[in-house]
């Protein structure tokens, strides 16, 4: 376990010391500074700003999921999730057509309207969903006398 | 103060997901998801920068759309799972001491780079596929040196970590007979509660499991009780919490009002030992078994919205690089057929500036061998004998399609000048910049049957934007080498 864990650590910082040869041979010292501002402001986004927000939602979900049945609290998370992952691909998608394309083939859809209708039909599921499970246990009350 | 501060931040963290088997595993897969875009990218890179000895396969003729497609997939999958991962480890992001010696320091340095890098490389080649650059920096050399930065600061990781990540590499040594995570305190995890660590430090363990005070003092403390419904005055053992309560007004009873717990998202934070017991008394489960199946079904929760994201986001965009995703491709960057000669563009010959040139009546190939040197105009081309080839264009960018092309065989053209067997060539294209005017081609392509000057495309003449008047079109090549608009081909070595 030691020798594997020195050889790991040695060999890592090898190959990040290749990685800022590559970098400081190939790129000019102006644009790594430029690099290097997107490498802490990636840093501060995440740990600043979307860390407390995702802590936030979290505790939101939590309180909300007191009240819910389990499996309905499944599928409302894993939509919630799958419609921020989609909006956080395809948002920039929407700035970069709007930015201007070099031609009509490349981003050839209108990913506004494509974003809308699908974030709808998750929206649909949830309440689908949320329906479902405030209605289910009025049935089997129903059923059981 | 700044103690008290970290202390709430973990607090309010604390779930049933953020633990080290949680991140062991998420961590499996985007260590293999790293290491697949590590090796398809370096791949990519020494077919474009090619060492002097290096020579390619050339079939299957669809390698290099399979591994950019795979590439391309592979780092679109990532998003969510290294927001997943990220979000698992992030009580480690507020642990107390925040530094506890220069060792640590060190490798909380060396976490910094590697999440600051993942987050930029997956950045910037996501929005590279979408041909937007609002970056201060260019592309393909950071995106080539911060590719070995990820992959180094990966294997430096795993080394740092390697004793927590044996620990907790198997499930059967991760969860108790209940489902609950077994806390190791030897295994030296940092994202531990401190309900947890409260419980595995010798000095203040007690005999009972779950302490009554797993909630913080202060506003933090508020907060997350209103999160749990539970009353600001910790309960007495014998009064049902609030969750007992609500859940015997409803049909479905105690029993659900506990799964309904354990099912959210972060649920975690003890619940209070009296509405366990009296949950657990219905259903004639213990308390442990409860709070197993609380923290198993968090988890199932967790990783369902995980694996929801991953294939949402994979299925609604690989439709641009292959043809079982095509019918769901709703986000893609490309639209399979759509274009001129029904495929898409992404140079056209008037961002090449060749629009006057490449259409001017007088144009010809010139072909230089060491001796011989001819020129062929479009007609004395197809004079030469044409072939046909089917051949992928496989872009780069990740999007990919097949297409057949007609033109003359290069090792035709290299006879007509009496080229010796193995030489290698050089392009050039009419296009006066571009970091692509210039190719050059191994012996492996240019004697390939299938490496063609090519003249037509899907049974139509070339269209202007796809090279008229013509192009290059080789077998197991990335996009940016099938020169377009060619003018000279010459025997080089």
């Amino acid at each position: 376990m030691r020798a594997a864990r020195i050889v790991l650590v040695v060999v890592g910082v090898l190959v990040i010391a290749f990685g800022a040869y590559v970098l400081v041979t190939t790129v000019r010292p102006n644009r790594i500074w430029g690099l290097a501002t997107w490498l802490l402001g990636a840093v501060i986004l995440h740990d600043a700003i979307l860390s407390p927000f995702v802590v936030g939602v979290g505790l939101l979900l939590r309180r909300t999921g007191r009240t819910l049945r389990a499996w309905a609290l499944v599928v409302v998370q894993a939509v919630v999730v799958l419609g921020s992952v989609l909006a956080l691909v395809v948002l920039p998608e929407i700035a970069a057509k709007a930015h201007g394309q070099k031609n009509p083939t490349v981003l050839p859809f209108d990913y506004g309207a494509r974003l809308l209708l699908v974030e709808g039909v998750l929206l649909l599921v949830v309440v689908a969903v949320l329906v479902v499970a405030a209605r289910r246990p009025a049935r089997v009350r129903a059923s059981t006398g | 103060m700044v103690r008290g501060l970290l202390l709430d931040a973990r607090s309010a963290m604390a779930s049933p997901n953020r633990n080290a088997r949680t991140a062991v595993v998420l961590g499996r897969l985007l260590g293999v998801a790293f290491l697949v875009c590590f090796a398809t990218g370096v791949y990519s890179y020494f077919l474009q920068q090619p060492l002097p000895w290096m020579r390619f396969p050339t079939r299957p003729a669809q390698l290099y759309q399979f591994t950019q497609g795979v590439h391309i997939t592979a780092g679109i999958a990532i998003i969510p799972l290294l927001l997943a991962k990220l979000n698992t480890v992030m009580p480690a992001l507020v642990q107390t001491p925040p530094v506890r010696g220069p060792l640590h320091l060190l490798e909380r340095l060396s976490i910094a780079v590697f999440v600051a890098s993942a987050i930029v490389q997956v950045t910037t080649g996501l929005l590279n596929t979408y041909q937007w650059y609002p970056w201060p920096f260019p592309f393909k050399q950071v995106h080539n040196a911060l590719a070995y930065v990820l992959i180094g600061s990966l294997v430096l990781h795993i080394g740092v970590k390697l004793r927590l990540i044996s620990r907790y590499w198997r499930k059967r040594d991760s969860y108790d007979e209940h489902g609950r995570f077994v806390v190791d305190p030897a295994a030296g995890s940092e994202l531990l509660s401190p309900s947890q660590e409260a419980r595995v430090d010798p000095a203040t363990s007690a005999p009972a499991p779950q302490a009554v005070a797993s909630y913080p003092r202060g506003i933090t403390g508020r907060v997350l009780r209103w999160v749990d419904g539970v009353p600001a005055v910790p309960a007495e053992p014998a009064v049902p919490a609030v969750p007992a309560d609500a859940a015997e007004t409803r049909p479905g009873g105690p029993d659900s009002a506990s799964a309904t717990r354990a099912a959210s998202a972060e649920p975690s934070l003890g619940m209070p030992q009296a509405g366990a017991a009296e949950a657990s008394r219905a259903s004639r489960a213990t308390p442990d078994a409860t709070d197993g199946r609380r923290e198993r079904i968090a988890r199932r929760g967790f990783f369902a919205g995980v694996t929801a994201a991953t294939v949402g986001v994979v299925a609604l965009t690989a439709g641009q690089s292959s043809t079982l995703a095509e019918p769901f491709n709703v986000f893609g960057a490309r639209q399979r057929h759509r274009g001129p000669n029904d495929l898409p563009v992404n140079r056209t010959a008037r961002a090449a500036g060749v629009l006057a040139t490449a259409t001017a009546a007088d144009w010809s190939l010139t072909v230089v061998g060491h001796d011989v040197v001819r020129t062929f105009s479009r007609a004395e081309l197809v004079a030469l004998g044409t072939a046909e080839a089917e051949l992928p264009i496989s872009c780069v960018e990740g999007w990919s399609q097949m297409a057949t092309w007609k033109g003359v065989r290069m090792r035709d053209l290299l006879g007509a000048v009496q080229a010796a067997p193995g030489s290698h060539v050089r392009v050039t294209s009419l296009e006066r910049h571009g970091g692509y005017r210039i190719m050059d081609m191994g012996p492996e392509y240019a004697e390939d049957p299938t490496t063609l000057v090519a003249l037509e495309l899907n049974g139509a003449t070339l269209d202007l934007d796809h090279g008229f008047p013509a192009r290059i079109i080789a077998p197991g090549r990335p996009g940016v080498l099938q020169t377009k608009w060619i003018e000279k081909i010459e025997v080089i070595a």
